[in-house]
């Protein structure tokens, strides 16, 4: 059964066009110049009035058919055209990834702030809390509860800024173990932290302003056992695993017994190099179990609880760590110093 | 403190090296800094004698008198040019023959000096390295054996221990200190000097009396006199012994009061006897405004609380710290009257602090002598000033002691040893240390009871004895442990600690840098800035520089500081950061905290908002916004989103701010901190070229702050509707107050109100400025209809026109 002619010279001409199509708007004008409102294919079925009723069914069909069959045409061109644009717009507006990203970049953590961080880190990991006192000082809080007698020699191994009558810088942190230990009962785990000064000449090794960390534990079976093993944690914590502990007799006057503690040169392991001057050991650390006058001082009994307690400096540890030769660069804040130190703690 | 290792082993036998010694002496808490030798590349010197002088050779170019010598050795001779002054026929003198090796010179070789060879050389002191002595040569004794090796001969086959003692340790600062030490800490057995002194008539009595009036500051006086001395140069060995711990030789007198007080600890003075009124000793207070003249020459205004040594009309020295220069042994001293006291240390250390005087004496009475050393001291010392000086010892002690002190007994448990340290050597060894240290131990109880030596002033009670034991047992001997099963203390953080980490985190992730800088500023810069109050600064009584002498009153000087150093570096762009106290005076709220402390938070800002880049104009400057932005910033990471910007009254305003530029942040009543622009006055200061926006906030008034409580609201079901206000207004108008005004109206559907532009220039007319703000509107419970959202703008297009007088634009 052929046809109705007019039908198939629309539906010819249509895909004729739909093939011929060079763009999307292109297809969307034969769209409606076949399919539209008063397109071909409709005003044909339109006319079907015209047309002997017999017949109507067939052309109707005929006409459906061609219209579905020039629907699919302009779908699968629109498609092909539609990739094809894309392939052009991209072509045309290609962005150059290597362009630096719009980056908000975080500014630098002190290194100070740094290294304080990593160390509290450590000591909360090991249930120490974090303690804080005055910068401005009595002389009872830092010397006479801490055992320093009146004019005795100990007190020139810290060389003390003076503020006023009884007023001081403090020379180290240990003030804030008093006023914490005389604030509370015993157990004690802290550790103290903040800015010191000592009357020294600023140079590349020493300042008269620096940071201090100290730690106190005081219980009633805490031994220098547990001070060794205490401070041969945190060393491998904050130097790595390979890390150890040398204890030497020393003398503080808050301590009895008193032991520096050097740590094994973690930049040569041991072997020797500048940073520890050959000798294979670090000197970064004071330490002892709490002397008997300390605790009577804050109203503890030395026969019911011990305790130990160390410090060290943390410029000390950042100049070391970071391999920096100048303790100025950290409170010059040169931003190409500061800058060195990208990405925030706790990576 | 300098020890020699020979003279050291004269008290301790051991058998171990220099080096091993000082690695046990160190792990026992005597640390040896440096082990050195006291001569290096010295060989083949020995002793020679100056047979004659064969010929004067003139004076060389280099301005030395030249001579030929014959330099004898037992099996052959020399024939040396020699330039020394002090070369004479039948001298003695060190000689480096060819072959021998002097230090820095290398070999000797015999070598042509104007046409004569000259095989040898006669050595100065600076030539052997012992001394920087280049005016003659060394000249030896006349017994000192011909050919003798020299470097034995004058024991420079030596080492050289250098000891840094703590200041708990007195006892130490002696050869024979450390030799008690080296004996506990190998085993080695510890001799004590032998003391052994010839003593002949008359009694000492007899030529010298002693008054100590004033025994709180001198507990013990004892003295010894030694008659018919000549003073001379002491002998080489101890010239040299002294030399090499880095005394000066000066003569046998005085000589053997350093060498004495080295090697036994106890500080001697020796007096000519016959310069003192009445041979008699007066040991007194200074009186009020009294002077005396030092052995060094200087005239010495001394108080009260100080001890001179003096005679019945004056004051002859200053008790432990000094001689005076009329009681100076001199060429022409015959008797002696040779000093040896306990001194009160306190006294003594304000008397030296006070003077600004350094010596070898008031360094160890201060520290603490050993008061029962004195008779023994004595005798030593007298004994080798006749040897050294053919005088005589008169017989007997001049001892004023008027109150003997008991030794001091402790009862050691070794259930406290293990108690503090974790572990405990075994009795007999504990015992063992105890008693090679010195002190006597009853080890017939449970307990050790221990009797404490007199020189041991540091040992006061039980856990000072078990630092003594472990120290010599050895801390390696310590096992690692960690205290367990303790009560469960949970973590804590300071607040101030949390607010600033906070606070720094986020601006530190806006890109802005963190610094550290100094808590005391230059007061001159301060004023310059126009620090207002001098009086509410702290200042340091003993500042190391004048720069850094006040301490901060707030974070801003030294963050322009930061900024400065980076300007003259070419880094005129930054944006900084910095948390830390300021300093004022107490207040009554600080309690025993004797100055008042604020935690700050600080920001500084100048130069480019952002790096150049490509996406940027590269153009954009921070400005007053910035700032404002950056500190509210700070205030949100720590919970506060509602801070209000206030006008500061006129006359509250810093003057290193900009009128008009700056404003402070409230919430109620609290004042958080503020913002602004520094005034150019204060930039110049630093010499800021481009302007500079700071902020400054209080962490600690945020940490007085309830914590921020977080409650869920229902979150908004139906359909919001925006509206714009854009009013033109006078620029006397802020945006805040037509906010507020807009606030107070309390429209309960109002649910937003965000400013979007803001415009001044031609199109809104001199003196005004447009402002744009986009309102929402919503109700929790149904869809707001046109017409209620239209009236509710209308209210606010009304009174916003009526308060403002504002001109509202479009629809």
């Amino acid at each position: 059964m052929a046809g109705d002619p007019r039908v198939q010279e629309v539906l010819d001409r249509a895909l004729a066009e739909v093939a011929g199509a060079r763009s999307t708007s292109d297809l969307e004008q034969v769209r409606v110049r076949v399919l539209g409102r008063s397109g071909q294919l409709t005003t044909l079925l339109r006319s079907l009035g015209a047309i002997p009723a017999a017949e109507r069914p067939r052309i109707g069909e005929q006409t459906n058919q061609a219209k579905a069959s020039v629907e699919a045409a302009i779908a699968a061109r629109l498609e092909g055209l539609k990739a094809e644009e894309r392939r052009l717009t991209l072509q045309a507006d290609r962005p150059d990834l290597t362009l630096p990203g719009r980056r908000p970049a975080p500014g630098p953590v002190h290194p100070i702030t740094r290294v304080t961080e990593e160390i509290i880190e450590v000591f909360e990991g090991l249930g120490f809390s974090v303690a804080e006192g005055p910068e401005v000082e009595s002389d009872y809080y830092n010397f006479a509860a801490l055992n320093f007698p009146d004019d005795h020699p100990a007190r020139d191994m810290q060389d003390t800024f003076h503020v006023g009558p009884d007023m001081l810088l403090r020379t180290h942190t240990s003030p804030v173990q008093i006023r914490t230990m005389k604030a509370q009962r015993p157990p004690v785990r802290i550790i103290c932290l903040g800015k010191v000064y000592r009357r020294d000449i600023l140079d590349a090794t020493h300042s008269p302003m620096f940071h201090q960390v100290e730690g106190l534990a005081v219980d009633k079976h805490i031994t220098m056992a547990d001070l060794k093993a205490t401070l041969q944690l945190f060393a491998r914590e904050m130097f790595g695993p390979a890390s150890s502990v040398r204890f030497r007799p020393s003398f503080f006057p808050f301590t009895e017994p008193s032991a520096e503690v050097d740590v094994r040169c973690f930049k040569c392991g041991g072997d020797g190099c500048r940073f520890c001057k050959d000798s294979g050991w670090l000197e970064i650390l004071g330490s002892g179990m709490v002397h008997p006058n300390v605790l009577r001082n804050v109203g503890y009994d030395p026969e019911e609880v011990t305790g130990w307690a160390f410090g060290m400096g943390i410029d000390r540890i950042a100049l070391l760590k970071y391999e920096i030769d100048d303790i100025r660069l950290f409170f010059d804040n040169d931003l190409r110093f500061l800058q060195q130190f990208a990405g925030l703690p706790g990576r | 403190m300098k020890i020699s290792f020979r003279w050291l082993k004269e008290f301790v036998e051991t058998d171990l090296d220099a080096r091993a010694v000082a690695d046990r002496l160190t792990n026992a808490g005597i640390g040896v800094e440096q082990i050195t030798p006291v001569v290096e590349g010295l060989a083949g010197v020995v002793v020679g004698e100056i047979e004659a002088i064969e010929r004067d050779l003139g004076v060389s170019a280099t301005g030395h008198h030249n001579q030929l010598v014959r330099v004898a050795l037992p099996e052959r001779r020399f024939s040396v040019v020699c330039g020394a002054p002090n070369a004479a026929p039948g001298v003695r003198a060190a000689f480096a023959p060819p072959g021998a090796r002097l230090p820095g010179l290398g070999e000797v070789k015999a070598v042509k000096i104007r046409g004569l060879v000259s095989e040898g050389i006669l050595c100065s002191e600076k030539e052997l390295g012992i001394s920087d002595d280049h005016s003659g040569l060394l000249l030896l004794p006349a017994e000192a054996p011909l050919g003798a090796d020299l470097a034995m001969y004058l024991g420079l086959d030596d080492w050289i221990l250098d000891i840094e003692i703590t200041p708990n340790r007195p006892d130490a600062l002696s050869v024979v200190g450390v030799a008690r030490e080296v004996s506990a800490v190998t085993g080695a057995p510890f001799r004590f000097p032998k003391v052994q002194v010839g003593e002949v008539e008359p009694e000492a009595a007899a030529l010298a009396a002693l008054d100590i009036q004033a025994p709180d500051l001198c507990p013990r006086f004892c003295a010894r006199v030694i008659a018919g001395l000549t003073v001379k140069p002491s002998p080489p060995w101890l010239a040299q012994r002294l030399r090499a711990v880095g005394l000066r030789p000066i003569n046998n007198v005085v000589d053997v009061t350093n060498y004495i007080m080295w090697e036994l600890g106890q500080p001697l003075h020796a007096f000519d006897l016959d310069t003192l009124a009445q041979h008699a000793v007066v040991v007194r207070r200074a009186r009020p405004g009294e002077r005396i003249k030092t052995l060094d020459g200087q005239e010495r205004a001394v108080g009260p609380d100080t001890a001179l040594v003096c005679d019945p009309d004056h004051a002859v020295g200053i008790g432990g710290v000094m001689g005076g220069a009329d009681s100076e042994v001199t060429a022409s001293t015959t008797r002696v009257l040779l000093e040896a006291a306990y001194w009160d240390p306190g006294s003594i250390r304000r008397t030296a602090r006070a003077l600004g005087l350094s010596t070898d004496a008031a360094y160890r009475f201060e520290r603490g002598g050993d008061i029962e050393a004195p008779p023994d001291v004595l005798a030593r010392a007298a004994q080798l000033m006749a040897e050294l000086g053919g005088g005589t010892v008169a017989r007997g002690v001049l001892d004023a002691y008027p109150a003997p002190r008991p030794h001091r007994r402790i009862n050691l448990r070794l259930s406290r040893v293990d108690r503090v340290v974790g572990a405990c050597p075994p009795r007999a060894d504990a015992v063992r240390i105890l008693q090679a240290l010195g002190f006597a131990v009853d080890d017939s109880g449970d307990d050790l009871q221990v009797v404490v030596p007199s020189f041991r002033r540091d040992i006061h009670e039980e856990d000072d004895l078990v630092e003594e034991l472990v120290r010599i047992w050895g801390y390696d001997q310590i096992p690692l442990t960690l205290a367990g099963g303790g009560e469960i203390v949970p973590v804590k953080r300071p607040p101030g600690l949390r607010v600033a980490r906070v606070m720094s985190r986020a601006l530190n992730a806006a890109g802005l840098f963190e610094a550290v800088t100094w808590s005391f500023l230059d007061p001159d810069r301060l004023k310059r800035m126009g620090w207002g109050d001098p009086a509410a600064l702290i200042t340091l009584q003993n500042p190391s520089s004048i720069e850094r002498s006040v301490l901060r009153p707030s974070l801003v000087p030294g963050l322009l500081e930061v900024l400065a150093i980076n300007a003259n570096r070419q880094m005129p762009d930054a944006r900084l950061f910095e948390v830390g106290n300021v300093f004022s005076p107490h207040r009554p709220e600080d309690g025993d905290r004797p100055a008042h402390e604020e935690l700050r938070l600080g920001i500084a800002l100048t130069g480019l908002r952002a790096p150049r880049a490509w996406f940027t104009s590269g153009r954009d400057r921070v400005d007053v916004y910035d700032a404002k932005g950056l500190a509210e910033l700070a205030l949100h990471a720590a919970g506060l989103t509602d801070a209000d910007t206030r006008a500061w009254p006129a006359e509250q305003l810093p003057a290193y701010l900009e009128p008009g530029r700056a404003a402070r942040l409230v919430r109620g009543s609290l004042e958080l901190g503020w913002f602004g622009e520094v005034a150019p006055g204060a930039r110049e200061v630093f010499d800021l070229p481009g302007p500079v926006f700071v902020a400054e906030l209080s962490v600690t008034a945020l940490v007085g702050l309830p914590a921020p409580s977080v409650k869920y609201e229902p979150l908004p079901r139906f359909p919001a509707v925006q509206r714009d206000l854009a009013i033109v207004v006078g620029s006397e108008v802020t945006a805040g107050e037509v906010e507020a005004a807009i606030r107070a109206m309390r429209l309960g559907l109002l649910t937003r109100i965000t400013l979007f532009d803001v415009y001044t220039g031609g199109q809104v007319g001199a003196g005004r400025r447009s402002l744009a703000w986009s309102l929402t509107f919503q109700a929790p419970d149904r869809t707001l209809t046109d017409a209620e959202v239209n009236r509710l703008h209308e209210r606010i297009v009304a009174e916003i026109a009526r308060r403002f007088r504002a001109e509202i634009r479009g629809a």
